[in-house]
């Protein structure tokens, strides 16, 4: 033992070399799952750059063609309409979709950024403090909030505080709102496993080395806690895509004996795009997916038992459950990885 | 009866109620709860502290905006009172008045110009609901129940992928849309068979009855029945054998659609505890000991998961409830959805405050009973007791 490999103090202070991410990406290469999710996504970019760039000065409304307005005789896919035409709206299906991406990308990505933030900081103090009364404060209001349905807690929310906002901010209200009311769920998948890390043999040694609290919590458990996030980040969108359509169909076909038209308007004999009074969107042309789903499926549901004006709610769907795929893909693969590296 | 202490053994003598006897040394003797009575009466306890808590929040985002902008007084019957008043006439059941039924029928009701406790119009609306639900949550287990234990359990990622992608796929989809897809598909179909449409509540449509001589007299206002309330018990009570009949139907066709749906959200949250049960010792072990696999699957971790899928199952009450009401606005159902989207959507937010507060009781105590039934399931949980 004496002559050969005894490491130098140096060595021994010197932590070990962490691999690079080039060196852990060529270790494990992606997934396929992965890299489907990273394409979408970066297409669903691709179009919402190109809309800005495009629509610059018109991007917060549908443009409007009054032949197309009609029902009668809708316009379908074609060469020059590759998603069909909507009528109400009169507008071009793919111009209005491609239209509505930026805000659509903007609303989940802040309501989801609150989201995941409020819920990874939130549920990763409550483990750590595991019985401390952080955690019985974040458990119980998590607890108290989540027995309403995320759909309901934010339409409430909202309605009651539009009766004080100015609608022209609703939407950044509306993203606020959604993100601070997702967090319970988020917390309480996180917490459990930021208990588990919390006692975990390297953060015992990080506290018996003087780390103090903060420094475990950012540096050791949340890092660590990202799992329940990636898993519940894609669940999280759908409420969002549910709130901005369901309210506006239900408000524009289902509401018994129709709703109020709003003074001054000429009379319609068929159905045109009305936003419920609590709606986030500015205008009745604003661009959205779920406004665009909401109207379409009842425009295209019109004459019940048929499926012949299916492009009117096929194409936002799509956009919607695209979107939600791409992200639910992307988080997958980034969680398979996040494991086979270690 | 002698002594109590005098037949006393060092340790616990199991009682009713879940208690237990201990003797101390001084011979006096002494109730100690067990555990599993500690858990439930400590839930128990919780659950007023967490309706306090929701009723703060609606009365922060509902009550104080409205009082600041001193609307009409339509919208805000019930709604504009202190804090302390609301906590005290929503645990008495003091839930206000309101004219709404007249909206909700379109000008039908019992008296349009009366207003109506908030109660009786919910007594209206609830067993369209149950009786969804009823139905519903068993075709909601029999589904997610081995799906979720299948996939969790396979190997292969021919079969976990697929179930995961589509269980995503489904989880995505707005329920509403689901439902008017399924309504438009069985509409010609039923109405063939039925001369009646799968939706308008769960009744025949107003037309069926207009075709027939109207309305029996067990049934109110087009959609409210009696005595029951539940549209399947009353006309089985009065006979009405086709009546019951459609109503069956009708309940299927949706509890189908809610049961799907739902089991998309469960199956997220499922998927890994068969996952983790499959690597348990005793699974390895006894699979090297030859058991085959599907004795492990459904005989071992089938028993495993089970506490384990009620507490997920405790946890997800509120989106189960949430992609009920979308099924029944999409059916255009007299039930809670109804009340919820025709409130919301109309501008009318006296509702919101006592419909909120039922939903949070029905979740908590609902949770409440899944929890204690998963306690009892679960052996760790039932030698704790």
């Amino acid at each position: 033992m004496t002559g050969s490999a005894a490491p130098s103090s140096a060595d021994v202070d010197q932590p070990p070399l962490r691999p690079s991410l080039r060196e852990r990406l060529a270790r494990r290469p992606p997934s396929l799952g992965f890299l489907v999710g990273a394409g979408l996504l970066g297409g669903y970019l691709a179009a919402a750059l190109s809309a800005l760039v495009v629509f610059r000065s018109s991007l917060d409304r549908l443009p409007r063609n009054a032949a197309w307005v009609p029902p009668f005789n809708p316009i379908g896919p074609s060469g020059v309409h590759p998603f069909g035409v909507i009528p109400g709206f009169g507008t071009d299906l793919f111009n209005a979709i491609w239209r509505a991406t930026p805000w659509d990308l903007g609303i989940v990505a802040g309501i989801l950024t609150i989201d995941v933030f409020l819920g990874l900081f939130l549920g990763a103090i409550a483990g750590l403090d595991e019985g401390g009364l952080v955690d019985s404060l974040v458990t119980f209001a998590g607890d108290s909030i989540g027995t309403i349905p995320t759909f309901l807690l934010a339409a409430v929310v909202f309605a009651g505080l539009l009766t004080v906002a100015p609608s022209t901010i609703g939407l950044p209200v509306f993203v606020v709102v959604f993100g601070i009311i997702l967090w319970p769920t988020m917390a309480r998948t996180v917490r459990e496993r930021a208990r588990t890390i919390a006692h975990a043999p390297y953060v015992d040694a990080a506290r018996a080395s003087g780390a103090s609290f903060p420094r475990i919590l950012v540096r050791h458990v949340m890092p660590n806690s990202l799992g329940p996030v990636l898993a519940q980040v894609p669940l999280d969108i759908a409420p969002i895509f549910f709130v901005l359509s369901a309210f506006p169909w239900y408000y524009t076909c289902e509401l018994p004996g129709g709703h109020p038209v709003p003074p001054y308007s000429p009379p319609t004999p068929y159905l045109v795009p009305y936003l419920p009074f609590f709606s986030p969107l500015p205008s009745s042309s604003f661009p959205e997916w779920g406004y665009l789903l909401g109207f379409g499926t009842c425009e295209g549901f019109s004459f019940p038992g048929g499926f012949n004006y299916w492009w009117m709610y096929l194409f936002p769907l799509l956009a919607i459950v695209g979107l939600g795929l791409a992200i639910g893909l992307l988080c997958d693969g980034i969680e398979r990885w996040r494991h086979f590296d270690r | 009866m002698g002594d109590p202490a005098k037949g006393a053994r060092p340790g616990a003598e199991p009682r009713a109620g879940g208690g237990s006897a201990r003797a101390p040394p001084d011979g006096s003797h002494r109730w100690v709860l067990s555990g599993f009575t500690r858990f439930a009466l400590r839930r128990l306890l919780l659950i007023p502290a967490q309706l306090v808590f929701v009723i703060l929040v609606l009365y922060l985002v509902i009550d104080v905006p409205v009082a600041l902008t001193q609307k009409s007084p339509e919208s805000l019957v019930g709604i504009n009172q202190g804090f302390y008043q609301l906590v005290f006439n929503l645990f008495t059941g003091n839930w206000g008045t309101s004219t709404f039924v007249r909206f909700l029928n379109g000008g039908g009701g019992p008296n349009p110009l009366e207003p109506i406790p908030w109660t009786q119009i919910f007594a209206y609306y609830v067993p369209t609901s149950i009786q969804v639900a009823v139905f519903a949550l068993p075709i909601a287990a029999a589904l997610a129940y081995p799906v979720s234990l299948v996939a969790g359990w396979s190997r292969r990622p021919g079969l976990d992928t697929p179930v995961r992608f589509v269980t995503l796929l489904g989880a995505l989809l707005p329920v509403f849309v689901v439902g008017t897809l399924v309504l438009n598909a069985l509409f010609n179909p039923y109405l063939n068979y039925f001369q009646d449409v799968p939706a308008q509540g769960l009744l025949p449509a107003d037309f069926w009855f207009l075709n027939r001589g109207g309305y029996p007299s067990w049934i109110l206002y087009g959609f409210a029945t009696q005595p029951t309330g539940f549209p399947l018990i009353d006309a089985v009570i009065h006979h009405a054998w086709t009546i019951a009949v459609i109503s069956l139907t009708k309940t299927l066709i949706q509890a189908s659609v809610v049961a799907v749906a739902y089991v998309a959200i469960f199956f997220r949250h499922a998927r890994s505890i068969a996952r983790s049960v499959r690597e348990e010792v005793y699974i390895v072990g006894a699979r090297s000991r030859g058991v085959p696999e599907s004795t492990l699957l459904w005989r071992h971790a089938g028993r495993a998961v089970m506490p384990s899928f009620l507490l997920v199952f405790a946890l997800t009450i509120p989106e189960y409830l949430g992609v009920q009401f979308a099924v029944e606005v999409a059916f255009v159902d007299p039930g809670l959805g109804y009340l919820i989207f025709a409130s919301l959507t109309g501008g009318v937010l006296s509702p919101l405050i006592p419909l909120v507060f039922l939903i949070a009781i029905v979740v908590l105590v609902w949770a409440f009973v899944v929890d204690l039934i998963a306690l009892r399931l679960d052996p760790r949980g039932a030698a704790a007791a």
